[in-house]
């Protein structure tokens, strides 16, 4: 038996593996859980594998054009099967779907290829030494696979190509086979063309993985998933990877659990430090707690009003034991008091006032949240705040968004607010902005000297300082945003794509 | 335990168990809502009316209680009239500007804007101020519609806006700008107003010809601009471009101001003014009371409803004046010489579970697909204050300008609801393949007289030239401007109201 053969034999056990690992390993890092995924995946790609064995009885003549034919549907399939998951996780709902449908049809296919190739080879050789040397280098090119796929060609190739370089391997012994069982083909023509094409298909295709993968990135996270829910409202995404836990929502970062202090702290403590008999605190938005552990700081304070549109989200970072360790528990305390509605439509219909709101919304990214940044948002949100009392607005960046935070702040003063800007440094977004915002003919806030103890990042004599903008943060020229004309969506979308660029 | 042939049973059952059945279509509910389409039938036929068992004698009686005569009856309650009536044909007020509610949204079924009003509108200034959409010069910015405004279909991707300016070539682009010239242009004459009557020029050149007509004699080429001008004309007169005065479609682009921050919208479209309004007047207003006769008796009108007739002195017309000569018998004999042209529509509202799939920029209020012969359809939660709607309501829009209105009125009568419901679905899925797994209803509308056309030589027909002939019987409905517009239904209800007081000839 030529050794060529064998080798051709190896590749082949190499390829069924690689897949298999491709479809594991894309599950678990794109849903978590990877134990659950590994052992899903293999067991019904083994399952597949058993089906396809089966089903080779009933494959008769032709059994090298089969055989050539199965080996270039499995380079195609096989070798497009990451780009197609990434796609099917990117743009549809049906990502656990199309995985399953993908590994049952891909291990049909090399479930076949062993026992076609067996049979193929039962005439020309020794039955037992068939047997026997197909299956030692089924095995050896399984462990081959298994130790390059981790080592090798994750880290050098990626998943996409890894697939696809795959892919040409099994679409090479197609072209092979068609010389090595010439004799028993009849037309050979058609299929080398065949091969010829997959090759080519497949060529392109690892010289296009980069901009397949830049397609999908949004959903792409660099850490461990440790949670991932679809919910009615969002995609909450938690990841972890050391002592680093970060929240992602429809694929934006939210916080890194090292640097999110810096933030919450930022966002809390100008404002309320500087309203010493503040009782009642409302929070838009921030259904992560922590804005809530900050205020909870100050003993004054009775009553915590949260509104979060997503119930999922108020639930998981009330019981999800890595992230109530983070918030301090915050949610659950009794002082505070979850409410699960939309935000604009909860003001419109409810009467409570409050000393110190805090508005802790996404990013305006499009122009459902862009209604929560207009002139009628904060004209309604005045409305519940006391005439000596603040709030504060998360800004953006007014470094990398700087038409989008002086756009918030213009379309707070349009409201009749007094407004006083200004920005701290967060090492996982950059520089970021925030907005205090008084009652109009209200005594002039003051940026308070004095904190609550045990602070992390933020010390009473600082806070004076956070509202001096550099040159490069200084105010430009914008429009206020309105409910009938959402400059700041096409502002944010404009400064967010030239960075992105 | 299972003996060799149970188990072998078992297996050959096996496949039945995991076999798939294919899925069936959604069922979509629904149905025509237009049960007034019998009521008016009948009025043309002069079906035996059951004779009124009441008499009532008041001062003014507002036949037709759509925009015209609410506005008309809002005109005589402000200035202390109180003995007056509103007689509705339908079971619900409000004509065009009409209604409905669901459990996800209120939604018009036809009329669902207002522009925002120039200097010259002061009776929708004043209305408006009065129902807190104007307050200390500056207009609420919840009624103002939503940002994005109106989004447009073409080349297999909604793209930002109305114009098509997608891969436009420059030639295109300066056929456009050109227009836009002669727009601005015709907006500084003063002659393109809002309401009309305040600026018309009775004996412009531009009635006698067509828009069509103008479009070539200006030599304008493009067929981007040509869709854009004839979109104008099907959705605000329901006319094809040969079937449109040059003076209407000039109108429709000179009398609004270029940059409004408008246009004004609620999820009930003007159904939100007309409650407002009922809410004040409808103490006054007789809905189910088509008024099937109206003669002369000794000085005074009388007018037949089903229940009662009412004898008084002064009747406004607020319905469609090519009603008049089946009901009125004074001009009975008039029945083949009106030229008063009317198109007619069909809407529908469709409820959607979720929103269907679909590329490029996120929903709009106005929704437009290019090419289609449908006007598109408007998003009822689109004012909605919240940030994410799971289920929706769309109403869509056709005005049949390829049709004639005789053959278009027929298809109405004759066509199925499955008929409309399908043609409705099939254009929307150009946009948005997977529609019909979203849609969970469709009700639909028809319209068969739904706006006034202001054909070529509108402004000099006959029934302009002497509407009130007869005494004490004015019209007050929006057909007098030939632009079936709110302002002009306001304008021609509340002189109507006037002329009845005296106050106005």
């Amino acid at each position: 038996m030529p050794v060529a053969l064998f080798i051709s034999v190896l590749a082949i056990a190499a390829c069924g593996l690689i897949y298999e690992l491709v479809a594991s390993a894309l599950a678990s890092y794109l849903l978590g859980d990877s134990v659950l995924q590994f052992s899903t995946v293999i067991g019904t790609y083994l399952f597949a594998m058993g089906v396809g064995s089966w089903l080779s009885r009933y494959l008769g003549r032709g059994l090298v054009a089969r055989f050539v034919s199965i080996e270039l549907m499995v380079g195609v399939i096989g070798g497009f099967s990451s780009t197609m998951l990434f796609l099917a996780f990117a743009y549809t709902g049906a990502f656990r779907l199309i995985l399953y449908a993908l590994v049952v049809v891909i291990g049909i296919l090399v479930g076949l290829e062993i026992p076609l190739l067996m049979r193929i080879l039962r005439d020309r050789y020794a039955f037992k030494e068939v047997v026997s040397n197909v299956l030692t280098f089924d095995y050896l090119g399984a462990l081959a696979a298994s130790l390059a796929f981790p080592i090798v060609l994750v880290p050098k190739l990626g998943l996409v190509r890894s697939a696809m370089l795959f892919g040409i391997v099994n679409a090479a012994i197609a072209l092979w086979s068609t010389y090595l069982f010439a004799g028993l083909l009849g037309t050979r023509r058609a299929l080398r063309v065949a091969c010829v094409g997959v090759l080519a298909l497949l060529g392109i295709g690892m010289t296009q993985a980069k901009r397949i993968t830049t397609l999908a990135e949004d959903n792409i996270y660099s850490d461990e998933v440790i949670f991932s829910r679809d919910t009615r409202y969002q995609h909450i995404v938690l990841t972890a990877w050391k002592d680093d836990l970060r929240l992602f929502l429809n694929s934006h970062l939210q916080f890194s659990s090292r640097d999110e202090y810096r933030y919450h702290e930022a966002l809390v403590h100008p404002g309320l430090a500087a309203l010493p008999g503040a009782r009642r605190v409302l929070v838009l938005g921030g259904g992560d707690g922590l804005a809530v552990r900050e205020i909870l700081k100050y003993p004054s304070v009775v009553s915590v009003t949260l509104v979060d549109l997503d119930p999922e989200m108020t639930r998981l970072f009330s019981t999800h034991p890595l992230l109530t360790k983070l918030n301090g528990g915050s949610l659950t305390s009794p002082r505070v008091h979850v409410v699960n509605a939309d935000a604009f439509v909860w003001l419109d219909q409810n009467t409570d006032v409050f000393d110190f709101a805090v508005v802790d919304f996404p990013d305006p990214n499009n122009y459902g949240v862009g209604k929560l940044y207009t002139t009628a948002f904060y004209r309604a949100l005045a409305r519940h705040v006391s005439r000596d009392g603040l709030f504060v607005v998360q800004s953006t960046s007014p470094l990398f968004a700087r038409q989008s935070f002086w756009s918030i702040v213009e379309t707070l003063k349009r409201a009749g607010l007094e407004t006083y800007p200004y920005h701290v440094y967060v090492p996982s977004f950059g520089e970021w902005g925030f907005t205090v915002a008084a009652q109009h003919g209200a005594s002039r806030f003051m940026p308070p000297a004095a904190l609550p103890t045990g602070l992390r990042f933020l010390a009473g004599p600082d806070v004076a300082q956070l509202f001096q903008f550099p040159r490069d943060m200084q105010p430009v020229p914008v429009e206020p945003n309105r409910l009938n004309d959402q400059v700041l969506v096409r502002y944010y979308e404009k400064e967010f794509d030239a960075i992105n660029r | 335990m299972l003996n060799r042939r149970e188990f072998i049973g078992g297996l050959i059952g096996a496949p039945a168990l995991v076999r798939l059945t294919r899925k069936s279509p959604r069922p979509i509910a629904g149905g025509f809502v237009d049960d007034d389409m019998r009521v008016g039938h009948a009025l043309r036929d002069g079906s035996a009316q059951p004779t009124p068992r009441d008499r009532r004698r008041v001062s003014i009686a507002i036949v037709g209680g759509g925009v015209a005569g609410l506005s008309a009856a809002w005109e005589l309650e402000r200035r202390g009239v109180r003995d007056f009536v509103v007689l509705e044909l339908a079971t619900q007020a409000g004509g065009n500007a009409r209604s409905g509610q669901n459990e996800i949204s209120a939604y018009p079924w036809a009329a669902h804007y207002v522009p925002v009003p120039g200097p010259r509108a002061t009776l929708v200034r004043e209305l408006f101020e009065e129902l807190g959409v104007l307050h200390d010069g500056q207009w609420e910015e919840r009624y103002l519609c939503f940002s994005p405004q109106e989004r447009l279909f073409m080349h297999g991707e909604w793209h930002a806006g109305l114009e098509p300016e997608f891969a436009m070539s420059a030639s295109e682009r300066s056929e456009f700008r050109r227009f836009g010239d002669l727009v601005t242009e015709y907006r500084a004459s003063g002659k393109f107003t809002i309401p009309s009557a305040l600026g018309l020029d009775r004996a412009s050149p531009l009635d006698r010809i067509s828009m069509d007509a103008w479009l070539r004699e200006q030599r304008f080429a493009s067929p981007r601009l040509r869709w854009y001008v004839d979109y104008a004309c099907r959705d605000d007169y329901g006319a094809p471009l040969s079937q449109t005065s040059a003076w209407a479609g000039i109108h429709y682009f000179a009398s609004r101001e270029p940059d409004e921050p408008g246009p004004l919208t609620w999820p009930e479209g003007n159904g939100w003014i007309v409650k407002r309004l009922l809410a004040k007047l409808g103490s006054y207003v007789e809905t189910a009371a088509p008024v099937s006769r109206v003669r002369r008796e000794g000085g005074r009108w009388r007018l037949t409803t089903p229940r009662v007739e009412f004898d008084v002195e002064t009747v406004i017309w607020a319905a469609p004046a090519f009603v008049t000569p089946y009901v009125v018998d004074e001009l009975r004999g008039e029945r083949h010489r009106t030229s008063f042209v009317y198109s007619p529509w069909l809407t529908a509202n469709l409820t959607l579970e979720r929103w269907p799939a679909e590329r490029g920029i996120e929903p709009a209020w106005d929704n437009v697909i290019y090419d289609s012969p449908g006007l598109g359809y408007v998003v009822a939660t689109h004012q909605s204050l919240r940030t994410f709607e799971q289920r929706t309501v769309w109403t869509y829009y056709h005005s049949f300008a390829e049709l004639t209105p005789e053959r278009a009125r027929r298809e109405l009568v004759e066509r199925d609801w499955v008929y409309w419901r399908e043609r409705i679905l099939d254009d929307l899925s150009h946009a948005h393949p997977d529609i019909r797994d979203c849609v969970s209803r469709v009700d639909v509308m028809r319209l068969g007289h739904a706006m006034i056309r202001p054909t070529p030589g509108f402004l000099t027909t006959p029934e302009r030239a002497r509407p009130n002939r007869l005494l004490r019987f004015y019209h007050a409905h929006s057909d007098q401007s030939g632009l079936s517009l709110f302002e002009e239904a306001q304008y021609h209800g509340v002189m109507a109201a006037r002329q009845a007081l005296g106050l106005a000839d």
